[in-house]
């Protein structure tokens, strides 16, 4: 079990450097995906080694799937938006206000 | 399921078809009167609060949806919000919202509908998605004015700090579901006592789970140190959803909090259990948001900045009655959300008129305001007195409270701290009023709201001073809505 | 044996995983790391089939892989400017970047290393698909129903952002 949990880490670890370096706002979005993958990983596994009389840690991971779909929408809807006010998609030119 | 009582769920139901039913009027009005779909949004956000006081009580889907005190008492404040956030969109509605007035307002009442399922939820699953219904529709209105770079620079970095902080916070829901292979919060604090007491010990693991989890939600809650975001989108957000984002979005992330913690994890919370005490981590975090929130506040010239900072602070004093994780301590953190909404909603409010007024959230932009309103001069006076914990204001009884459970869990360092940056906040506070009433200025501006704006600023002007002269009624609910926990 | 093959199998697909993953947030092409983020998702489908989560790992390609992954690939034709690949994707936090997703790993796997796991040794529910559809109409129809919220609110604020004002 321990090495499924592992690999969710070193997934999550590798989605948290994404969405911290990415300039490119679809960059950060894919890197959230992945963030969002590493936990699914960790919900099916304990599913299957801690508590496999029921199916709760699926069912949860079929939740965060379709979260993650509705987030990537709206994210990607706020990115057309971006590129029409701005021409360019890249965070660090957006930045009107200061961080 | 013999004697399922269904009609709990009656005021949710009710909402979420009222918000449909404003899709399709907008449809049918053809834009022509758009105060229509606000009053009719604050009708039904009216009668969502009459139903909730005829249903509730009980519970479905073995607590998924709880419709105790605890969950009603913040609905009350969701609702309230909601209708004081519609009551000051008047005004941007008809001018600066052109297109979608009806998704504007639908969505204000999606986010309400989740905020709602979340207060209820004694379960990680229907927590986890009633949070994100709550949250999604704030992206799309945080971005609302699609021509205006600032609003869409809100929309993107809370769409990312918001789905970043549901990445971090369930990666330690699941760490907790592991732990206990449950989601559901009580059984999962049963479990959690079985491990402990067969094995001596659970290991880091669960602290790990317990910080993702106080980050995760720290970042919605505007905790330092998660707490970048806030002024950012604070400042460019349409400011009625500011307002909304501030009050019921916060309230939403405390009831989280305090499901997860002060119920599931309530084991957790003293030094017996050391180093598996949340407490501790919550306070440092707390004192840390008092400091640095007011001392930022002090140096802000955009009101909306220093109100987003302010509010910072204003949630590290929510968390001292929080890891106090006493009935009183909880009573307190409900009282004080409940005068925190009409303070901040009522602050909110005037910077909303006012910037629809001269197009400035400047606050050197409102000296001499008391010449020319003064009775808008005197409102935004007592918010702000009541924000920095003035008697006789409801802020006063708040701050006490807060402060008494603080000192009765043997938390003295950190109310010294609160009770030291309340002074400091008093400074930037008054700096405004300072500015209203003593500024050489001559005063150019006079405001005259629209009629729901006014109704929200009477509204929250009496409940300050009502409830601050006689904290009796509120506080007695708060008290009872505390005793769901077992302590 | 045969815990051999699904050990080596495991690694296989983790080695995959991890090194598209790390494509995907390094490549200073973003269509190809969008490449990259599909070939991920699918390893992740297979690891899901590994822990007899069958049904899940449908959902994950037909979700994850069909539908999230062409939309961020219209997306980003919709607004790069593919033809100019010397646009620098990475910004100056990279040092800080590493710093903190080490720390990260290290407190994590540490952790999860040193803990107590109440491991039940005990198989899934046969059928998993039928079991799923059972549990998400009867004990999780309450999440199910929000859930549908959800998503509605997401295509309203989708389409409210997105559609250009005819003026």
């Amino acid at each position: 079990m321990l090495q499924y949990l592992a690999l969710a880490s070193i997934l999550f670890a590798i989605g948290i450097f994404g969405v911290l370096t990415r300039r490119n706002t679809i960059g950060i979005l894919m890197s959230l995906e992945l963030m969002f993958n590493a936990v699914n990983i960790n919900l099916v596994t304990f599913n299957k080694y801690i508590g496999p009389d029921n199916l709760t840690g699926q069912i949860f991971a079929t939740f965060v799937i379709v979260v993650a779909a509705a987030e990537a929408v709206v994210g990607l809807a706020i990115v057309l938006l971006l590129y029409r006010n701005w021409r360019g998609i890249e965070v660090d030119r957006i930045n009107l206000m200061k961080w | 399921m013999t004697d399922q009582n269904w009609s709990i769920l009656i005021p949710e139901i009710f909402l979420f078809i009222w918000a449909l039913f404003i899709f399709g009027l907008d449809l049918g009005i053809k834009r022509k009167n758009p105060k229509i779909l606000g009053y009719s949004a604050m009708a039904g956000l009216t009668i969502t609060g009459i139903l909730l006081a005829i249903f509730n009580g009980g519970i479905l889907f073995k607590g998924m949806f709880q419709s105790d005190q605890l969950a009603i008492f913040f609905k009350v404040i969701f609702i309230g919000s909601a209708f004081m956030a519609v009551g000051s969109s008047f005004d941007i509605a008809s001018e600066k919202i052109r297109h979608h007035r009806g998704e504007y307002y639908g969505l204000i009442l999606f986010s309400t509908v989740g905020m709602m399922f979340l207060s209820s939820a004694s379960e990680l699953i229907t927590l986890y998605i009633g949070m994100e219904l709550t949250t999604i529709p704030l992206y799309v209105l945080a971005a609302f004015y699609k021509d205006d770079k600032l609003s869409v620079e809100a929309g993107l970095k809370y769409l990312i700090v918001g789905a970043f902080s549901s990445a971090i916070l369930l990666y330690g829901l699941s760490l907790l579901y592991g732990l206990t292979g449950t989601t559901d919060i009580v059984t999962m604090k049963i479990n959690l006592s079985l491990v402990f007491l067969s094995y001596g010990k659970i290991g880091p693991g669960l602290i790990l789970a317990m910080i993702m989890v106080i980050a995760g939600i720290g970042f919605k809650l505007a905790l330092v140190p998660f707490h970048m975001w806030a002024p950012d989108v604070y400042q460019g957000a349409p400011t009625p959803i500011t307002a909304f984002l501030s009050v019921g979005s916060k309230a939403a992330g405390v009831v989280a909090f305090a499901r997860i913690f002060v119920n599931g994890l309530i084991a957790f919370a003293s030094d017996v259990m050391k180093p598996l005490d949340w407490g501790i981590i919550v306070a440092i975090l707390a004192a840390a948001a008092m400091i640095l929130g007011n001392i930022t506040a002090l140096r802000q010239r955009n009101i909306k900045r220093m109100l987003a900072y302010s509010s910072i602070a204003q949630i590290g004093y929510v968390m001292v009655g929080m890891v106090a994780a006493s009935e009183l301590g909880i009573a307190s953190v409900g009282y004080y959300m409940f005068i925190y909404l009409f303070a901040n909603m009522g602050a909110f409010t005037i910077a909303t008129i006012f910037n629809d007024k001269t197009g400035s959230d400047g606050i050197i932009s409102y000296s001499g305001l008391s010449k020319t309103s003064p009775i808008f001069a005197a409102y935004m006076s007592i918010f702000l007195l009541s924000l920095a914990g003035i008697p006789p204001l409801g802020g006063f009884a708040a701050k006490y409270l807060v402060f008494a459970a603080g000192i009765q869990a043997g938390y003295t360092w950190l109310v010294i701290v609160a009770l030291l940056t309340s002074v400091v906040s008093l400074y930037y506070y008054a700096n405004i009023i300072k500015t209203m009433y003593f500024s050489a200025e001559e005063p150019t501006i006079k405001i005259h709201p629209s009629f729901p704006a006014n109704l929200v600023l009477l509204i929250s002007v009496i409940g300050i001073i009502l409830f601050g002269i006689f904290p009796g009624p509120i506080l007695d609910w708060a008290l009872e809505s505390a005793k769901i926990f077992a302590f | 044996m045969e815990v051999e093959v699904s050990q080596l199998v495991f690694y296989l697909l983790s080695f995959v995983i991890i090194i598209s993953a790390i494509y995907v947030v390094t490549l200073r092409n973003i269509f190809h790391s969008a490449l990259f983020l599909i070939l991920t998702l699918f390893a992740v489908a297979g690891i899901y089939i590994m822990l007899n989560a069958e049904f899940l790992a449908a959902v994950q390609v037909l979700i994850y892989v069909g539908a999230i992954s062409i939309l961020i690939i219209f997306a980003i034709m919709l607004t790069s400017q593919l033809a100019n690949k010397q646009i620098r994707q990475s910004n100056e936090q990279v040092m800080i970047g590493i710093f903190i997703c080490s720390g990260f790993l290290l407190a994590s796997l540490g952790s999860i290393a040193n803990t107590v796991w109440r491991i039940v040794e005990k198989p899934l529910p046969e059928n998993n698909t039928l079991t799923m559809g059972k549990l998400l109409m009867n004990e999780f129809v309450l999440p199910f129903e929000i859930v549908s919220i959800v998503l509605l609110a997401a295509l309203i604020g989708a389409v409210v952002l997105a559609r250009k004002e005819g003026a």
